[in-house]
């Protein structure tokens, strides 16, 4: 019994292995962390960040205008809330209008890109599956709690851009690969 | 191979146990039998309440089990920092009495106390996070005085609270609900550490399936159930939670808690199609605007227009919008200031009000009238009700998810932050005032049949939606005959005076199209949206001597019975 337990053990971790193509570190600290969608996922990013000792800002709000800001990597918390959107005054346009200048910008300055998303499947829908959309295919490399991932818009957003998708199981497992992508 | 099958049956047996935590089980929520019911936030909450009847214990002694059980399951939601209503009506009372312990604003408010930044908001957003938005507590002083005046006292206080110190100590289980609410409001519970120490593991937050233990509060209850009311509001406690407030920037001082005192006031009554409704007074609007929204569509035939229809939801929305009006312009402490009570529940003033609503266009947003003319003369909630007839409703809250974000610390408790239920700027009847209770919508409410016996006792958690969702409950009942938990399931809408209405997503496309059509702006929200509410309701069955009771899948609501 013990080694049937421990079998299963090593299945999941070997499952876990294969939905994990972590790259090996390419992004420069500090990073600039913003939100698209206004979700307070941007908190559990902070902390991610904050324990994977990865030097860093956070501006829910930041504009195009004030990068770089002194940072090299943009790290992207996607996730929706219409009620995170209400209490910062803006609209959902105006939040994927902000979002695109801000990519743009990004990519002129050579800066890269990380796109997480930590919210799991509650931080699905309509709301955020459009700024899930934006983010991951212009992102150097995305990281997703995964059961966001269950109908695999990820997995398809990912493979389509052609860049790195790494899947966890839980909030506390995405500091690991995230720290792991910073030089 | 027969090892790799046993391995694989293993995988497929933890995927199951995966699967059957995840959300939203709309089955089962509902529990019905002879003696006793209660329906709550939380299944483990009702079960407490449930244990303590067949120790033979009464409804009270049932309720203020389940409600310190719910400060420590739900602890979002409701609290020893928090406050509330209570209304009771034990089979050998003539009148329901309600217990008012909503909190009160602490002797160094002032109604200007909230500054205002460019934007038009509460710089630092203070009326709902860190010390200046904490009123003084309530609820201790709240639930001893029921457990004291009306309970069995075959229940001490020791007997009542141990369910809940049992919980504080093994810990309570991270439901979908529970992790997507921490989640949410990382921030605010980050900020202040020793919120942080219980609520998250290093800033993270607890997820699904893990477990919350918190001892600090274990031995808080315990001292309560040592020495009663006094071991939070005097002495080296009452310094404590001052402390804690006044750290975040708050005013509260010891005194203000010694000062604190529980009100024991008058129902406000009304009547629906020959059931009696009993409910809450100011410090409560609830009570008396599920009254008056009842009054007014009691002048349409709402069982002819039949459940969720473009013409009843408009009914509604109309009414609502009227309400609301009303609301906005009148209500406040009625300890403070002077409130057409008698008026706004009037069934003349409700006619006038009825003759507004063109059932072919909608008003898009009503102004006050004048209540006055007819003077004569907000969370969890949850219901218990007993064979006998003994009936309990209370609501209580430390009102935004983890109220101020502060936790006295080494004590396990959050402390509310009900200021923001002020009008946060002076000149209003609703301004700060030192002393003063912020206006509520918490709506318990118990239910009399056509012969004056005990009916239903309901009630919600969700702000200002309480009122709709109570109401909305209560016609779902009495005009299209539905159980209990389909009344409760069934889609709700809300509008206030003006503005967007709000329909919950289940409601029919022709529901959505009839009322766009009479000009109504609707948002439509999600299918099962904790926006409308949570209602738990216990519903008597005379005849068949069957009690049943409904809880709410829009949170984590289930009822128990025995």
């Amino acid at each position: 019994m013990r080694r049937a337990i421990l079998s299963v053990f090593v299945l999941l971790a070997a499952a876990a292995a294969l939905s994990a193509q972590a790259p090996a570190a390419f992004a420069e600290k500090p990073a600039l962390l913003t939100s698209v969608g206004q979700s307070a996922d941007i908190e559990m990013v902070k902390v991610l960040l904050s324990r994977g000792k990865v030097d860093h800002t956070a501006d829910p709000l930041v504009t195009a205008a004030k990068l770089p800001g002194g940072a090299k990597t943009l790290v992207l918390a996607v996730g929706g809330s219409s009620k995170g959107l209400g209490a910062a005054g803006i609209s959902t346009e105006a939040e994927i209008d902000r979002a695109k200048a801000l990519i743009k910008r990004a990519r002129e300055l050579g800066m890269k890109i990380i796109a997480i998303h930590v919210g799991g499947e509650a931080r699905r829908g309509t709301l955020s599956d459009a700024f899930i959309s934006l983010c991951v295919p212009v992102s150097d490399y995305a990281i997703v709690v995964e059961d966001a991932d269950k109908d695999g818009l990820f997995t398809k957003l990912a493979s389509q851009a052609k860049i790195p998708l790494v899947k966890v199981d839980k909030i506390t497992a995405a500091g690991v690969p995230l720290a792991a992508a910073f030089k | 191979m027969k090892k790799l099958f046993s391995v694989f049956v293993l995988v497929a047996f933890a995927a199951a146990l995966i699967a059957a935590q995840t959300p939203v089980n709309l089955y089962g929520r509902a529990a019905q039998g002879a003696k006793g019911v209660v329906a709550a936030a939380k299944p483990e909450a009702s079960q407490v309440g449930i244990d303590i009847l067949k120790k033979g214990g009464n409804a009270v002694d049932a309720a203020i089990a389940t409600a310190f059980a719910l400060g420590v399951l739900e602890p979002n939601a409701s609290g020893i920092g928090g406050g509330g209503f209570m209304v009771i009506k034990m089979a050998n009372m003539k009148e329901a009495v309600v217990i008012d312990f909503r909190e009160t604003a602490p002797a160094a408010a002032k109604p200007d106390m909230f500054k205002f930044g460019e934007d038009g908001k509460v710089i630092d957003n203070a009326s709902v996070v860190g010390g200046l938005s904490v009123g003084v507590p309530g609820e201790v002083a709240g639930l001893l005085y029921a457990l004291e005046n009306y309970g069995s006292k075959k229940m001490n206080r020791e007997k009542v609270l141990a369910p809940a110190v049992e919980w504080a100590e093994k810990g309570i289980p991270v439901t979908v609900n529970l992790a997507s609410i921490i989640q949410s409001e990382l921030g605010k519970i980050n900020k202040y550490p020793a919120t942080a120490k219980i609520y998250t593991k290093d800033g993270l937050p607890y997820e699904l399936g893990e477990t919350i233990k918190n001892p600090d509060l274990a031995a808080t209850l315990r001292a309560i159930a040592k020495d009663g009311k006094d071991a939070i509001y005097k002495g080296e406690m009452a310094e404590r939670i001052a402390k804690a407030a006044r750290d975040a920037g708050g005013i509260l001082t010891a005194a203000d808690l010694a000062n604190y005192q529980v009100k024991i006031r008058k129902p406000v009554t009304g009547t629906y199609r020959g059931y009696t409704i009993v409910s809450v007074p100011p410090a409560s609007s609830g009570g008396t605007h599920v009254i008056q929204i009842l009054n007014i569509l009691e002048n349409m035939d709402i069982a002819k227009m039949g459940p969720g229809t473009p013409a009843t939801t408009h009914a509604w929305i109309e009414a609502l919008r009227l309400a609301f009006a009303d609301r906005g312009k009148y209500m406040a402490d009625a300890d403070f200031v002077k409130v057409p009570l008698k008026g706004l529940a009037n069934k003349d003033y409700a006619k006038v009000l009825a003759a507004k609503i063109d059932m072919a266009k909608a008003m898009g947003s009503a102004t006050a009238d004048d209540p006055t003319k007819f003077e004569s003369g907000s969370t969890t909630h949850f219901s218990v009700m007993d064979k006998d007839g003994n009936m309990v409703a209370v609501t209580k809250s430390i009102n935004y998810f983890f109220g101020s974000g502060v936790t006295v610390p080494g004590t396990g408790f959050i402390l509310n932050d009900h200021m923001d239920d002020f009008a946060l700027k002076p000149g209003h009847v609703q301004s700060v005032e030192p002393g003063k209770r912020p206006l509520s919508s918490m709506t318990p409410t118990l239910v009399l049949d056509p012969d004056g016996q005990p009916f239903m006792t309901v009630g919600s958690p969700g702000a200002t939606r309480i009122i709709a969702a109570v109401a909305q409950v209560i016609s779902n009942v009495i005009d299209h005959r539905m159980s209990v938990q389909d009344s409760i399931m069934a889609p709700r809408v809300f509008a206030m005076a003006s503005g967007q209405v709000q329909l919950e997503g289940r409601a029919s496309i022709n529901t959505l199209k009839g009322l766009e059509a009479l000009g109504h702006n609707v948002n439509v929200r999600a299918d099962w949206d904790a926006y409308f509410g949570g209602v738990h309701a216990v519903l008597f069955d005379r005849k068949a001597k069957v009690l049943y009771g409904g809880a709410d899948p829009r949170r984590d609501g289930q009822a128990a019975a025995f």
